[in-house]
């Protein structure tokens, strides 16, 4: 008897998890919603700002601005997009393994409790950490980069790169490392904006006329790059959230699943040690009638 | 020749026209096909699309304007089609702005999105200006 009371208390228990899970997958669901949408409203904005450097860069035969100088890199700079909360599978993890694998000296900017946990436990060198909530306001990403462009100038980084989880669909996430400073070639930075499929938008510029710029070279310049960069990291903040809620939904919806599934053997375990036990009742009760005769 | 706006809500137009004016700090400055790579400023103010007879006008807010071979692309943080305004909607949205920007001039709101509002009453300013004068 106490065996079958124990089944049915698991059962119990595991039908509130999958109860916390479903709510948890819901809600995750329609954030993603949200996050995608907001995502990919803001891609073309940021695929056409990149393709617009790009193109003054190629054909501008003289550049002198400090955000696009190279310069030998002693220590890179690199930010990390994680997430506040865990119960997202295997994204933050991945994430980090990616950490593990950058070599050379660098300095970490972390975005996420998760991202500041883990670089303070690998002992890494963390710089500044902040927190960005679920709505992902552009004033609360402008600090960041902000910051990043003043360590960059002042020289204590030579690279900013930014470490994060590209949305690449519902169920597939990859961490990504995309070096925004200096800015050099920026068709990495268009590949890594587009959705695989897309035709490559960069091919269509075959007038190799010297660019003319109004009113000047230095007034397009000045501004354009820092917009660019700021423009750039907040598409990435935008897609690591959207990134954050998928990878959530996936793997609460496993979760509810893998409860459900455990959900349905114990109640086969039950109704088979109930079978038992009133087998075993009868057998009693045929056994002493049968001594009585 | 291939015209494209697109704004952080998304691409507004993407369409082959005949000719396009483009509102620059400079000035207006009319691209045809054929016209030499440029890449510019451009100011809040209207931006024509000629195709054929049929002028198109668009209120475009501040950014930056790409000529590159036959392909004209403008960046800009805000641009509507003129004939999709309407007096009244702008009115109560300025009505609203305006509210907005007295609420977050006494709450100690970031600089930065203060100026996104003040920008955003401007853009609608210049909408009706648009509006009234092409009627």
């Amino acid at each position: 008897m106490s065996k079958i009371a124990h089944i049915k208390r698991r059962i119990k228990s595991v039908k509130n998890t999958r109860q916390i899970t479903r709510a948890m997958q819901l809600v995750a669901a329609s954030k993603m919603k949200r996050a995608q949408d907001r995502a990919l409203a803001s891609r073309d904005y940021s695929l056409l700002l990149a393709r617009m450097l790009h193109v003054a860069i190629s054909h501008t035969s003289e550049i002198n601005h400090p955000l696009m100088t190279e310069r030998s890199v002693k220590k890179r700079g690199i930010l990390l997009i994680s997430s506040d909360k865990g119960l997202c599978g295997a994204m933050n993890a991945n994430l980090f393994r990616s950490v593990a694998e950058i070599e050379g000296e660098a300095d970490f900017v972390s975005v996420g409790r998760k991202g500041k946990q883990f670089l303070s436990r690998a002992d890494k060198n963390l710089v500044a950490d902040f927190t960005v909530s679920d709505k992902v306001g552009y004033g609360e990403v402008r600090p960041v980069i902000e910051f990043l462009i003043k360590s960059y100038m002042d020289g204590e980084i030579d690279t900013v790169e930014v470490l994060f989880p590209r949305f690449v669909n519902t169920m597939v996430q990859e961490p990504v490392t995309v070096r925004i400073l200096p800015l050099l070639n920026l068709e990495e930075e268009i590949d890594k904006l587009k959705v695989k499929g897309e035709e490559n938008t960069l091919d269509e510029t075959e007038d190799d006329r010297e660019i003319k710029y109004e009113p000047d070279v230095e007034t397009i310049l000045r501004d354009l790059p820092e917009l660019f960069i700021k423009q750039e990291v907040y598409q990435f903040f935008l897609s690591a959230k959207a990134s954050e809620h998928s990878a959530r939904m996936v793997a609460m919806k496993s979760a509810t699943d893998n409860a459900s599934s455990l959900v349905d053997d114990l109640t086969l375990k039950f109704n088979k040690a109930r079978q038992a036990a009133i087998t075993q009742e009868i057998l009693e009760i045929a056994a002493a009638t049968a001594s009585n005769k | 020749m291939f015209v494209e706006i697109v704004t952080p809500e998304g691409t507004l137009i993407s369409k082959e026209v005949d000719g396009v004016v483009l509102p620059t700090i400079e000035g207006e400055t009319g691209v045809l096909p054929g016209h030499i790579p440029l890449i510019t400023k451009i100011q809040r103010g209207e931006l024509k699309l000629q195709e054929g007879t049929n002028v198109d006008l668009i209120a475009v807010d501040t950014g930056y304007a790409e000529v590159i071979g036959d392909r004209v692309a403008i960046l800009t943080e805000g641009a509507v089609d003129i004939e999709d305004v309407d007096l009244g909607s702008i009115q109560a949205a300025q009505q609203r702005a305006t509210e907005a920007l007295e609420e977050a001039k006494t709450s100690d709101l970031d600089p930065a999105e203060i100026e996104q509002l003040e920008t955003r009453l401007q853009f609608l300013m210049t909408q009706k200006l648009i509006k009234e004068t092409s009627r």
